[in-house]
């Protein structure tokens, strides 16, 4: 303690001590704007909306590598039969509000009339399945082209547009291409929700949570990865009775995903918003979108 | 027992302080006692709204995912272009040195202060995690988001009105001056990434496009001065501090402002509302019909196009409507259908159907009707804005001074000149002869002021 000066309790306080004190203060005052600048320069180039980050928390199970995957979907519009059992399953899996407005994934009923015109419904979600007798009001005396139902989700973009409008980058995309909510960060402006051309994402509403039990934040679909990177199919998929949900890793060429997409014609929604989703449809409509 | 506070001993002991208040109130004149009760009440009002609206307050308002942003948002718009344009429309005098604009400066400055905090305080209470926000847009900065750089440049432009104020009463006019120019400055650059924040959603056409943010710039500048002429005509009516400098220069100044915006204004909504006629864009199309014919007709016909417009035109342009009192009604008018403008522009975008929403596709329009939690903050909002800014303007020293004049705007050479020459304009004030005024009288109808 004698070489350190003297800075012992009962020790009398010379002008060294008083000096040193100082120092530490005029260091530490220093510090704060050091750290909030390095902090604030490592974001920009490294946090911001664009950037692609680990998921946070990891993933569970130390062998999954996120760079080596690459996950898809295919929505096979020519065999949903619109059960509703995906939205059903994704609501207990993911902790979804029983809200029909509010769905990670739903089912809409599109209906093309003769005269080229689409109608779309998706009464609850679609959660409750289609009925034999249903009608579209709208259409219900129109000749009818076709109709088919179409699976949606969030699309994981490529170029998303909602983790570039956060302006806390509280949203973000994972090297396997799924975008996730960093819900300690959200703070809840509702800009992505706007931002989104799919309506994919919702404010979780008072009196529910997340499945991680943060309420007043953005939910969205995340092909559950918490499934997936336990090598579990989402939910969704899981359920699916007729296989018109396609997951898969577009990294392996003999994933159903890949011969899927490689064997149908498929589309993505919105192609001229430059999105580039990672769900894929077939037999959808070129009216569509 | 007293605390000595700018020079007057300010009380400290409650039961002196409530008789100094009684004695206040008494002797406050009967009209201003109503004008005060109906403000108390209104922020009253507005203060138990924003309780509701803590967080979690989602549930407490009207908003949806198929439309997220309401009457809230709106409001937040509304205060925020307001701020900037009060600051743009001084800033013709307090940069540019232009004459006839500078007795706007000093009340300009502290209704830019106000609407600014009254801005951030409707969007705390939009947001769930407000706290959260300012930290982490240090700590985790985005910046892609438009979002973003309108936190980093209303907060910058707070800090410059800050200074711009306190410099102002305290006579530091060479730190004023710099804090006018910078103030200035993001007052301009503010709005438009604020119109960048809707403008650059590929997703809703109605806000989509490089339009966006110089249109909320002009609507910036048709709020601010509005609001100015408002005040404005105020002080002339109630012949508070500097009237005479109102009548002989503010008044025209922003008449001729008003009348200038106004008419840019026509050209904007008109040319916006035209370009969504043609073609057939989804988003675009819809929204434009939602607002010619469908569930936003109403109030754009009425309080956009008529009140909004066509009624302040017509009250500046009439010789009979030529007066303060024609300018403060077309000013009320104006700033009115500049709300209903901002609230007809943050609903058209996410009204049409294109905007695809999770589960639920409305048909034919998306549907919002604002909570009574949410009327009840914008209500308190604005009565905040006027107690506020009633109580500064009568119990601070609201008249031009020399020294601000001179050292701050003119920019003569010496300030010895400069003093010159404001002494002269500001000998016009007091001078019945007119000799020494460097703005001549001007005729605002109701007779030579």
């Amino acid at each position: 303690m004698s070489e350190t000066g003297p800075t012992g309790p009962g020790e009398p306080r010379g002008p060294q001590a008083s000096l040193s004190r100082r120092r530490v203060l005029q260091l530490g005052l220093a510090a704060v704007p050091a750290v909030c600048g390095a902090r604030l320069a490592a974001g920009v180039f490294a946090t911001s909306g664009d950037a692609v980050r680990a998921a946070e928390p990891a993933p569970a199970g130390a062998t999954y590598d996120p760079s080596a995957h690459d996950w898809a979907f295919v929505m096979d519009t020519t065999t949903c039969i619109g059960c509703g059992r995906c939205v059903e399953a994704c609501k207990l899996e993911n902790h979804v509000p029983a809200d029909p407005e509010l769905n990670r994934t739903w089912v809409e009923l599109h209906v093309l009339a003769e005269n080229w015109t689409v109608t779309v419904s998706s009464p609850a979600g679609g959660a409750d399945g289609a009925q034999a007798q249903a009608t579209v009001p709208a259409v219900a005396d129109a000749a009818v082209r076709n109709a088919y139902f179409v699976p949606r989700t969030c699309m994981q973009c490529e170029n998303p547009p909602c983790t570039w409008v956060c302006p806390v980058s509280a949203t973000y995309r994972t090297p396997d291409g799924i975008i996730l909510v960093d819900e300690k960060r959200c703070i809840g402006c509702g800009y992505c929700v706007v931002a989104c051309p799919y309506g994919a994402r919702y404010m979780v509403p008072a009196g529910d949570t997340t499945p991680k039990g943060v309420a007043g934040v953005v939910d969205k679909c995340t092909f559950c990865y918490h499934r997936i990177t336990r090598g579990l199919l989402p939910a969704c998929a899981e359920v699916c009775p007729v296989n018109a949900r396609i997951f898969g890793d577009r990294n392996d060429p003999t994933s159903a995903v890949s011969v899927a997409i490689d064997q149908k014609r498929v589309r993505a929604m919105k192609p001229a918003l430059g999105t580039r989703p990672r769900v894929f449809y077939t037999g959808l409509e070129g009216e569509v979108d | 027992m007293s605390v000595r506070l700018a020079d007057r001993d300010l009380p400290t002991d409650p039961r002196v302080i409530a008789r100094a208040m009684r004695l206040r109130v008494a002797a406050t004149p009967r009209p201003l006692r109503i004008w005060y009760g109906i403000l108390l009440v209104l922020c009253l009002v507005g203060a138990v709204g924003a309780v509701l609206c803590l967080p979690p307050g989602w549930a407490v308002l009207g908003t949806r995912p198929s439309f997220e942003w309401g009457i809230l948002i709106s409001a937040y718009v509304f205060f925020a272009i307001t701020t900037s344009g009060l600051c743009l429309a001084s800033s013709l005098g307090t940069v540019f040195g232009i004459e006839m604009f500078i007795p706007l400066e000093k009340r300009h400055a502290i209704l830019a202060l106000l609407c600014l905090v009254t801005a951030f305080g409707v969007i705390a209470l939009d947001l769930q995690f407000p706290v959260r926000m300012v930290f982490g847009a240090v700590l985790s900065p985005s910046p892609l988001s438009p979002m973003w750089w309108m936190g980093v440049f209303y907060g910058a432009y707070l800090v410059f009105l800050i200074v711009e104020v306190l410099s102002m009463f305290t006579g530091r006019w060479q730190i004023h001056r710099v804090a006018c120019v910078l103030s200035s400055i993001t007052a301009i650059v503010a709005p438009t990434t604020l119109g960048a924040v809707f403008g650059v959603l590929s997703s809703r056409p109605y806000w989509h496009g490089a339009f966006t943010p110089p249109a909320m710039v002009a609507a910036a500048m048709l709020s601010g001065t509005a609001l100015l002429g408002i005040v404005f005509a105020c002080v002339h009516r109630f012949r508070l501090a500097g009237f005479e400098r109102v009548a002989t220069l503010a008044i025209p100044a922003i008449r001729l402002l008003l009348t200038i915006i106004l008419s840019v204004t026509v050209l904007v909504v008109g040319w916006q509302t035209a370009w969504g006629l043609y073609g057939d864009v989804p988003g675009l199309s819809d929204a434009t019909a939602a607002i010619l014919v469908g569930p936003l007709a109403l109030p754009f016909w009425v309080f956009r196009v008529f009140l909004g417009l066509v009624a302040p035109l017509a009250l500046l342009a009439l010789p009979r409507t030529r007066t303060p009192g024609g300018l403060f009604a077309a000013s009320c008018l104006a700033f009115a259908g500049l709300f209903a403008d901002r609230a007809i522009f943050v609903s058209a975008g996410q009204i049409a159907p294109a905007t695809a929403v999770a589960g639920v596709l409305p048909s034919p329009f998306a549907t919002y009707v604002p909570s009574l939690v949410e009327i009840s903050v914008v209500v308190g909002a604005l009565a905040f804005l006027a107690l506020v800014y009633t109580l500064a303007e009568l119990h601070l020293p609201m008249g031009e001074h020399q020294g601000h004049l001179a050292g701050a705007f003119l920019g003569s050479g010496t300030p010895a000149k400069a003093a010159g020459t404001a002494a002269g304009t500001a000998a016009g004030e007091g001078d019945p002869t007119g000799a020494g005024r460097s703005v001549p009288l001007v005729d605002i109808g109701g007779g030579v002021l």
